[in-house]
């Protein structure tokens, strides 16, 4: 089908009309060259969404508790709702394969002070655990041990900011900081990139704050993050039934939205990849557009060449060639066109993310890309669309009448 | 060779019909060199295309080579054109893009021969009708004599069993015209059997048989002593 003529008859075409030909295969190439860009734009919002989010482990869910909206099993509506250790427990042998890290978190304010310079700040009583759910980078020293733990240490790992503010030019580690008045000796000190407020946060180990405030065994909240294999579905399906284990646990009622709250990223994500998906349909269509604009071009380009060409058409014809021969010759030309210059579009757009994509980082955009399967995706449009503005001026050339095209008038 | 009865033809125009074929009859035997003469608008070249498939009869028989010509689709008549036929045109119909022998190895093309024996081919032809040198040229750097040769040389390429030349000599001058009437006799002198319209009573003197053609009808049809056109080039 692909004969050494076939080229010759598109090489002639083609130099014979350059301009004309530039001219269509610029609008083909100019519309895959935007579609391009504008896919690579989306999934640049997207990298930059994840870029946002992945400070945190994407896989982490948060349970928290509060008062009741609702009567519900012979209990009124107004009861607080209060999670001890028992229900982080609870959690960890009812989800054992569910759970990857699990810390409850008992929350404090705190007026610090060291020497002459004080603050106050949260202080966060967690579980090792905790460092692998915030992805606690910890500088110096170390986080929480299990240790620390049963002994109720009176530890504490500072961010970067309370070191700066209260220690300022001294090293912090080994130190002791008063909280309330009572001595911490500081045994680690972290960082969290780009978030200058998560650096002024302190964490302590849960017993010794539920020693320190009555024996309690009371929790504010249970961070925890499930199995990083995950996927989207199955993550979103597991804190549902976390989430029906706690309300029949509580006798909560499964509409009242103030009892219990169980925040998963999960939902976030798939929320943004809602939004980003309906952004890559609107690019789409958008681009098909512009596409299709470059077709209806290529089509009006080729009924003008077989306008011009008819006398030749009808010579092929008084000589042989048989229709589909002829749409043939139009089609290939038609598809080599768009293909072509589709290509040259697609190569430039994505040689431009290749060279500049990377460099791209800012706020919720970073590193505009195409994946392989968009640039297959493009190319099988890019035939489909050559051959659908073949295919009527194809269909006119085959229909060209030889006596017609041969009349000497 | 050829058999044709009582063959119609008409023009639809509008509301108006022209009736340019009134039933014509005539038969052609294998080697003949046929002149079909009449003046403009007697319809010579309606005659020639419908014997070349280029159209289509209303009624009327036509028998080609012992094959009944009747109710051909565009893929038919086209293998049927490239198979029986071979086209020379007044405006010669070369392709201006190709050189001489591309455009003589074309019908070559359309009978699927490969690419080498094509070439070969039409350069056997050129060299028949005295262009070998000429292969690599464009139809625009050639005479007008030479163009109608190359287009000779591209009917031929085929092998058909006829030649059909609608006024093969009108684009040319009388020398000219006599070349390429010399050509066409050699080449029925080989034994092809050749059909020429034409309006000019001494191209029709260089063939074997003179069709008149008058109003739709043949008025006369005689066999005559050929007049050679070599002693005039
Ligand atoms: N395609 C056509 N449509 C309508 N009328 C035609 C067509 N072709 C030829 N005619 C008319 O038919 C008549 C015969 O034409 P033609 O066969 O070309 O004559 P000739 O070749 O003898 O000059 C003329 O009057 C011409 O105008
Ligand atoms: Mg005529």
């Amino acid at each position: 089908m692909f004969d050494r003529d076939i080229w010759q008859e598109i090489y002639h075409s083609i130099s014979n009309n350059k301009l004309r030909t530039f001219l269509t295969g610029f609008s083909v190439g100019w519309g895959i060259f935007i579609l391009v860009l504008l896919l690579a734009s989306v999934k640049g919002m997207q990298n930059g969404f994840t870029l946002q989010f992945s400070d945190d482990a994407t896989n982490s869910i948060f349970v928290r508790t509060g008062t009741t909206s609702l009567a519900y099993g012979g209990f009124e509506a107004g009861r607080r709702i209060q999670m001890t250790n028992d229900d982080v427990e609870y959690i960890k042998r009812s989800f054992p394969n569910d759970v990857e890290y699990i810390s409850p978190r008992v929350y404090q304010n705190t007026s610090a002070r060291y020497k002459s310079e004080t603050g106050s700040y949260n202080i966060q009583a967690v579980h090792p655990d905790h460092q692998a759910i915030e992805k606690t980078i910890v500088s110096k020293g170390r986080f929480i041990n299990t240790n620390d733990l049963m002994n109720a240490s009176k530890v504490a790992v500072i961010g970067r900011k309370v070191e700066e503010d209260l220690f300022k030019n001294e090293d912090a580690l080994g130190k002791f900081v008063e909280f309330n008045g009572l001595p911490f000796r500081v045994i680690g000190i972290f960082t969290d990139d780009g978030d200058d407020n998560a650096e002024r946060n302190i964490y302590a180990p849960t017993t010794t704050y539920q020693k320190m405030y009555g024996q309690t065994d009371h929790i504010d909240q249970i961070a925890l993050t499930y199995n990083p294999n995950y996927d989207l579905t199955e993550a979103l399906a597991f804190s549902d039934r976390l989430e029906n284990v706690f309300r029949r646990r509580f006798k909560i009622a499964p509409k009242d939205q103030s009892g219990i709250r169980i925040f998963n990223y999960a939902e976030v994500f798939e929320d943004i990849s809602n939004f980003t998906g309906g952004l890559d349909i609107a690019v789409i269509i958008v681009g098909l557009l512009i596409l299709l604009s470059g077709i209806v071009g290529i089509g009006n380009i080729m009924v003008f060449i077989i306008k011009e060409r008819t006398k030749e058409i009808g010579v092929r014809k008084a000589l042989g060639a048989e229709p589909w021969s002829i749409i043939k010759l139009v089609l290939f030309e038609s598809v080599f066109i768009t293909a072509l210059s589709g290509f040259i579009g697609l190569g430039i757009a994505t040689g431009l993310l290749a060279a500049i994509g990377p460099s791209i980082k800012t706020g919720a955009f970073a590193n505009p890309s195409v994946s392989m399967s968009m640039v297959v995706t493009a190319t099988i449009i890019l035939i489909v669309a050559g051959v659908l503005a073949g295919l009527i001026p194809a269909m006119k050339a085959a229909r060209v009448k030889p006596i017609v095209a041969l009349s000497d008038k | 060779m050829i058999q044709i009865k009582d063959l119609h033809k008409s023009y639809k125009m509008g509301k108006n019909s022209l009736h340019v074929l009134k039933g014509i009859n005539f038969n052609v035997e294998e080697g003949e060199l046929v002149a079909i003469m009449g003046s403009s608008g007697s319809g010579k070249s309606t005659l020639l295309n419908i014997l070349g498939m280029l159209d289509s009869s209303d009624s009327g028989e036509y028998i080609l080579d012992n094959v009944p010509i009747k109710d051909l689709n565009e893929t038919k008549a086209a293998r049927y054109r490239n198979k029986f036929l071979g086209f020379v045109f007044q405006s010669f119909n070369l392709i201006n893009y190709k050189s001489a022998a591309e455009n003589v190895a074309l019908p070559l093309y359309y009978q699927k021969v490969p690419r080498k024996e094509r070439q070969e081919k039409a350069l056997k032809y050129l060299e028949q009708v005295g262009l070998k040198e000429w292969a690599g040229h464009l139809p625009s750097e050639l005479s007008g004599g030479q163009k109608q040769r190359v287009a000779i040389a591209r009917a031929l390429a085929a092998e058909p069993k006829v030649l059909l030349a609608d006024e093969p000599t009108g684009a040319l001058d009388s020398k000219t015209s006599y070349e390429v009437m010399d050509l066409i006799q050699k080449i029925n002198d080989a034994g092809n059997t050749i059909l020429i319209v034409t309006h000019e009573p001494d191209i029709a003197d260089m063939c074997k048989r003179i069709v008149h053609l008058k109003d739709g009808v043949i008025i006369e049809d005689k066999k005559i002593e050929q007049i050679r056109a070599e002693q005039y080039v």
